[in-house]
């Protein structure tokens, strides 16, 4: 039937296993992803050669800014929904759904008590635009400072709660310390920095 | 391209036989491939990968209502360590009297600080036939940076100090040294001016 024709080769390629390639990488990159947190704060961590993972739950973290701005989150939702109950409690304002949502989503906050209800009543759009100025620390004898309140509603909303600072590696000392100082009036006498990993014995520029 | 062979083309009236009617079950697998490639971009440029690690800190309990005694420790095992502005470092070796102090700046670098450590450890070494007596005290001062005590926190992990622990008690020495190298010694605010407070009028 058929005459012999010059066999001319087809330039299609067989996509299967290309494909197959493609959605097993696919896969294991939706499954090991973690998306950045959408940071309030620019922090740039200093490195050190502590090998210890960060454990992925149940952590407080404690944001430190370069100027000496302190934003604090928890990583899970429901802590968060009863810590803004307890917060709500403690400094009597009211909650309503959209405050709750708004701060259910936020991974950290840092604004004063009193700016907190009209900070979440904003709406979603807004709300990430607002420059926060950090959590209050200011103590006034006998009371404790608002950062204060705030480690203890979150420990108390979840008693499992680790503690983390991250704090920026250009911040003062001072500042670093008024957190640790505050911590410490909380009973808190055990928390992890967070830092960059780099090799034990290969220098930084900046340290050599 | 892959080939594209839609139940239409199959059944178009071609130079083929009309018989296979049977459609053919190849799909074309190049758009998919692209779809997969370009959300692997996606989820590889929106992943962190580099896990930020962490230094655990053990601050000592502060217990206001107990003041128990602290077990002394010999002034030739220890070594201080004040930080200053600018990464300075400031260290010395205590000695039963104050008067002959001699006070090393230094900075942050194999051949400064870390050198140093060594040599204290050699020393005590020598005297106590064991490094690991020997007790770093890191007093940072207000206007020194974080990254310095992490640092210098990160220096006692490569050097294979035992014992050290952060200060925030300053004694004659380390005023002296704040004093001549223009530093503040104390905060003047929030919790540590009330310790400070604490510390110096003993009232609550």
């Amino acid at each position: 039937m058929s005459k012999v024709k010059l066999p001319r080769k087809s330039t299609a390629i067989d996509m299967t296993a290309m494909c197959d390639v493609a959605f097993l990488l696919l896969s294991f990159f939706i499954l090991t992803t973690k998306f950045k947190p959408n940071e309030v704060a620019q922090i740039n961590i200093p490195a050190s050669t502590a090998q210890l993972p960060l454990p992925d739950k149940d952590i407080l973290l404690i944001q430190v800014e370069k100027g000496g701005k302190v934003f604090i989150g928890v990583d899970d939702q429901n802590t968060r929904a009863l810590w803004l109950a307890k917060m709500a409690e403690h400094y009597k304002f009211k909650v309503t759904a959209t405050m709750q949502h708004n701060f259910v989503v936020l991974d950290s906050y840092g604004v004063t008590a009193s700016q907190l209800p009209q900070f979440l009543a904003l709406s979603p759009e807004e709300l990430n635009k607002v420059k926060q100025q950090g959590i209050s620390m200011e103590i006034k004898p006998p009371q404790p400072s608002e950062f204060m309140d705030a480690i203890l509603f979150a420990r108390q909303s979840n008693p499992k709660l680790r503690i983390a600072v991250k704090a920026d590696k250009e911040a003062s000392y001072e500042d670093v310390n008024e957190v640790i100082a505050q911590l410490q009036e909380r009973k808190v006498n055990k928390f992890n920095l967070i830092t960059s990993g780099r090799a034990a014995n290969v220098e930084s520029a900046n340290k050599e | 391209m892959a080939e594209m062979s839609t139940p239409e083309s199959g059944a178009k009236k071609g130079k083929k036989k009309a018989r296979s009617k049977k459609s053919s079950t190849r799909v074309d697998l190049t758009a998919m491939v692209d779809l997969g490639f370009l959300l692997i971009t996606f989820f590889m440029l929106a992943t962190t990968f580099s896990k930020p690690k962490a230094m655990e800190v053990n601050k000592p309990a502060k217990d206001k209502e107990k003041t128990e005694d602290l077990p002394e420790i010999k002034q030739s095992k220890t070594y201080s360590i004040v930080m200053g502005k600018n990464d300075m470092l400031y260290c010395y070796t205590g000695a039963s009297d104050d008067t002959s102090i001699k006070v090393d700046s230094t900075f942050f670098s194999r051949t400064g600080i870390r050198a140093m450590i060594k040599q204290r450890q050699m020393e005590v070494q020598q005297q106590w036939g064991n490094k690991d007596e020997l007790f770093v005290m890191i007093k940072p001062l207000p206007d020194s940076k974080y990254r310095n005590m992490v640092d210098i926190l990160d220096e006692m992990a490569i050097t294979g100090v035992k014992r050290y622990a952060i200060i925030d008690d300053f004694s004659e020495i380390d005023k002296l040294v704040a004093a001549k190298s223009g530093n503040r010694l104390i905060s003047e605010k929030g919790m540590q001016a009330i310790n400070a407070e604490i510390a110096k009028t003993g009232i609550k």
